[in-house]
């Protein structure tokens, strides 16, 4: 057996009515996906987050449109991101930006101090932050927190809710009220679409002008797939609701095993131990972790939930490793 | 073929287990009567076993310090110089040396911190080498992570490579719960993306060291005022500011420099005092120690409480390289003062190029 939990997936496919949309779209394979199914996806997902449609904008992945973003507001505005944070879209502001401030959250509670951020914004910026944060788990704004940045006219606020499904907290709410604000969402994440790719951005005003030429055409099978698991999002929200069942199972054994925990409100676990090899040894066994030596710190690992049995078996080896 | 020291430390690491400090001469002797047990053998088979290269030529240390392990495996090796029953430092240094001379371009090394001393006392940063960890607690970034890193970096040396600390860790202190760590040296390590970068996200972005270095002068040196004292600490990052100011800095000593010309070399803390006295404004400029990221440990004795209180906190610029910074939980101080080291905690910006900086916070 084998159990990938290095990516932060969901163990579980999606339901079987949304994987038969997803092979409808397969039967015109040669044709571009039709503009009616895109403004229908749009409109579910305006319906979802209680937003209106035209807020929205669709990407294969929320990754590409991070990148777009940094991309078109990077030009002219420092970026401020926490460090760490989700390393592809860390790694292209590192290559993109005309000036980049990173400000670093440690162990063990991982906080941000508002106030650092806060006085970094006597200049124009563009402030990125996922919240939850990969790799933590943390949430890092609060809502207080958040208006703050908001209310300040230098600032354009982008923030990553890649796992909000999970999180259960989100700043959609806040889109009418502020034109510098975007979240961005996926449905790779909660919804099972890792292989299809669907991420989109909920855009304020500002944000909302500059992207009105953004390419939207997206491959069927995906949009037929997204607006299927939109129209009964019961399935997901099963799921959602077994994996946070599992991760709370996952963090009480791994504690009491003796490794170090972090609580975190996403689908996945950062934890720390000194077993040498950890990550290499767990591997050997079938089971994949993402050691968190290569691009952070040494001692780091994170833990996507997987299946209950895989689970049990990444518990049990630990077990094992520990004694 | 690529010919390649190995060399062991039989004993490294025997001492800590046993609560003594370093395992030279007699304290060997008395941690084996403690029942001390050698953990090196273990290491350097696990790291053998994974070597996969066809094109090593191994040049071994005899017997317990080499031959006895490479016997085991399938490699073609010669043997160097000679041993006697108990080994100590001067073997290390000595064989090192005749590994030079046979025309090693890499050197594999197993021990602790006081072997990764050893061997920079001799090869300086001229051949770059791979440290297997072997079971004890190091402290040196030199090391690769683990046995299987060490095999990995051997098997995919492709001729970059980048400085890695060596410490010299204050054992004792470290014991009663206080990081005492000074800057030895450096080595030349390969660099190694299963290592040093994760394998899931592209490494391409990550800039090399060198290059980063380079930026980090640059930036400080266009912000350098006229006039100011700028104290220079160690490391490789210093050096690469005082090379663009055409200044020759000591890799491991504290320098000193106004208006672009060298006022002082290899400071102790009263030349320190003296320079400060003689200037209206003064600047420190350092790195942190990768790792660990101490600014100013209690082992880095020329940044003493005594000098530090002259030097108000938004006068200490702190420079890292991005590979470096992103690597550390935060940044610490132990000066031995506490009221200087609680003056010190609290966020600082670090400078890691010339458009990037970092605030961390320095515990
Ligand atoms: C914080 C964060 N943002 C964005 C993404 C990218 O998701 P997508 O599949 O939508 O590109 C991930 C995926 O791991 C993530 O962890």
């Amino acid at each position: 057996m084998t159990a990938n939990l290095h990516m932060n997936e969901n163990p579980y496919l999606p339901d079987e009515k949304i994987r038969r949309a997803a092979a409808r779209g397969l039967e015109n394979l040669n044709r571009y996906s039709e503009w009616k199914y895109l403004i229908e996806l749009k409109t579910l997902l305006g319906e979802y987050n209680h937003v209106s449609s035209e807020r929205i904008v669709l990407s294969h992945g929320s990754d590409m449109l991070l990148r777009e973003v940094i991309n078109i507001f990077s030009g002219n505005r420092k970026i401020i991101m926490v460090s760490p944070s989700f390393f592809p879209v860390a790694h292209y502001a590192l290559k993109q930006a005309s000036r980049l401030t990173k400000i670093q959250i440690s162990p063990s509670d991982f906080r941000l101090n508002p106030q650092l951020l806060l006085n970094e914004l006597d200049e124009p910026a563009l402030i990125i932050i996922d919240n939850p944060n990969n790799p933590t788990g943390k949430i890092l704004l609060e809502n207080g927190f958040a208006e703050k940045i908001l209310q300040n006219k230098n600032a354009l606020l982008l923030v990553d809710e890649a796992y909000f499904e999970f999180s259960g907290r989100t700043f959609a709410g806040m889109i009418d009220k502020y034109p510098n604000l975007a979240v961005a969402r996926t449905m790779d994440k909660a919804f099972s679409l890792a292989g299809l790719r669907l991420g989109y951005l909920i855009m304020g005003d500002y944000f909302k002008d500059h992207f009105s030429d953004f390419p939207a055409y997206l491959a069927t099978p995906t949009l037929f797939a997204a607006i299927e698991a939109l129209r009964n999002t019961e399935s997901m929200m099963a799921n959602v609701d077994k994996i946070g069942r599992e991760k709370a199972r996952m963090e009480i054994e791994l504690s009491k095993a003796g490794i170090h925990v972090f609580q975190s409100s996403t689908n996945f676990i950062l934890i720390k131990t000194k077993i040498p090899d950890f990550a290499k040894k767990l591997k050997e066994e079938g089971v994949v972790i993402k050691d968190m030596s290569g691009e952070w710190l040494a001692g780091y690992y994170r833990i996507s939930v997987g299946l209950p049995e895989e689970n049990n078996v990444l518990l049990s080896l630990v077990k094992k490793l520990i004694n | 073929m690529k010919k390649t020291g190995l060399i062991v430390n039989p004993i490294a690491g025997m001492g800590g287990s046993v609560g003594l400090k370093g395992t030279d001469g007699k304290t060997y002797n008395k941690a084996l009567e403690l029942g001390a047990k050698p953990t090196t053998p273990k290491s350097i088979d696990d790291t053998l076993a994974l070597i996969t290269r066809k094109d090593l030529y191994f040049v071994v240390a005899p017997g317990k310090m080499g031959e006895d392990f490479v016997r085991k495996f399938d490699f073609q090796y010669e043997v160097v110089s000679k041993i006697g029953e108990e080994t100590n430092a001067d073997d290390t240094k000595r064989i090192v040396g005749e590994m030079i001379e046979k025309g090693i371009t890499l050197l594999v090394f197993v021990g602790g911190d006081g072997t990764a001393r050893d061997i920079y006392d001799v090869l300086g940063l001229t051949i770059p080498v791979v440290g297997i960890p072997s079971g004890v607690k190091m402290f040196s970034p030199v090391f690769a992570l683990s046995t299987a890193a060490a095999a990995e970096i051997i098997n995919n040396e492709s001729g970059q490579f980048i400085e890695k600390e060596v410490l010299d860790i204050d054992e004792q202190a470290f014991r009663e719960g206080k990081l005492g760590a000074k800057l030895y040296g450096y080595l030349k390590v390969p660099k190694n993306v299963n290592l040093l970068q994760g394998k899931k996200e592209p490494s391409n972005v990550s800039k090399p060291e060198e290059l980063s270095k380079e930026e980090i002068a640059q930036y400080v040196l266009e912000k350098m005022e006229p006039d100011t004292l700028y104290i220079l600490g160690p490391g490789t990052t210093l050096s690469t500011i005082a090379q663009k100011m055409n200044v020759s800095k000591t890799l491991l000593g504290i320098d000193a420099v106004v208006n672009g010309r060298l006022v002082g070399a290899d400071l102790n803390e009263k030349g320190l005092l003296e320079l400060i006295k003689k200037y209206d404004k003064t600047k420190i400029i350092l790195t942190p120690i990768g790792g660990n990221g101490f600014i100013f440990g209690r082992a880095s004795k020329q940044f003493t409480p005594e000098v530090l209180k002259l030097i108000p906190k938004e006068n200490i610029i702190v420079v890292a390289t991005e590979d470096k910074i992103s690597r550390l939980e935060c940044l610490r101080v132990d000066t031995g003062n506490t009221e200087v080291d609680e003056n010190l905690k609290g966020p600082v910006k670090v400078i890691t190029g010339i458009k990037t900086e970092t605030i961390i916070e320095v515990k």
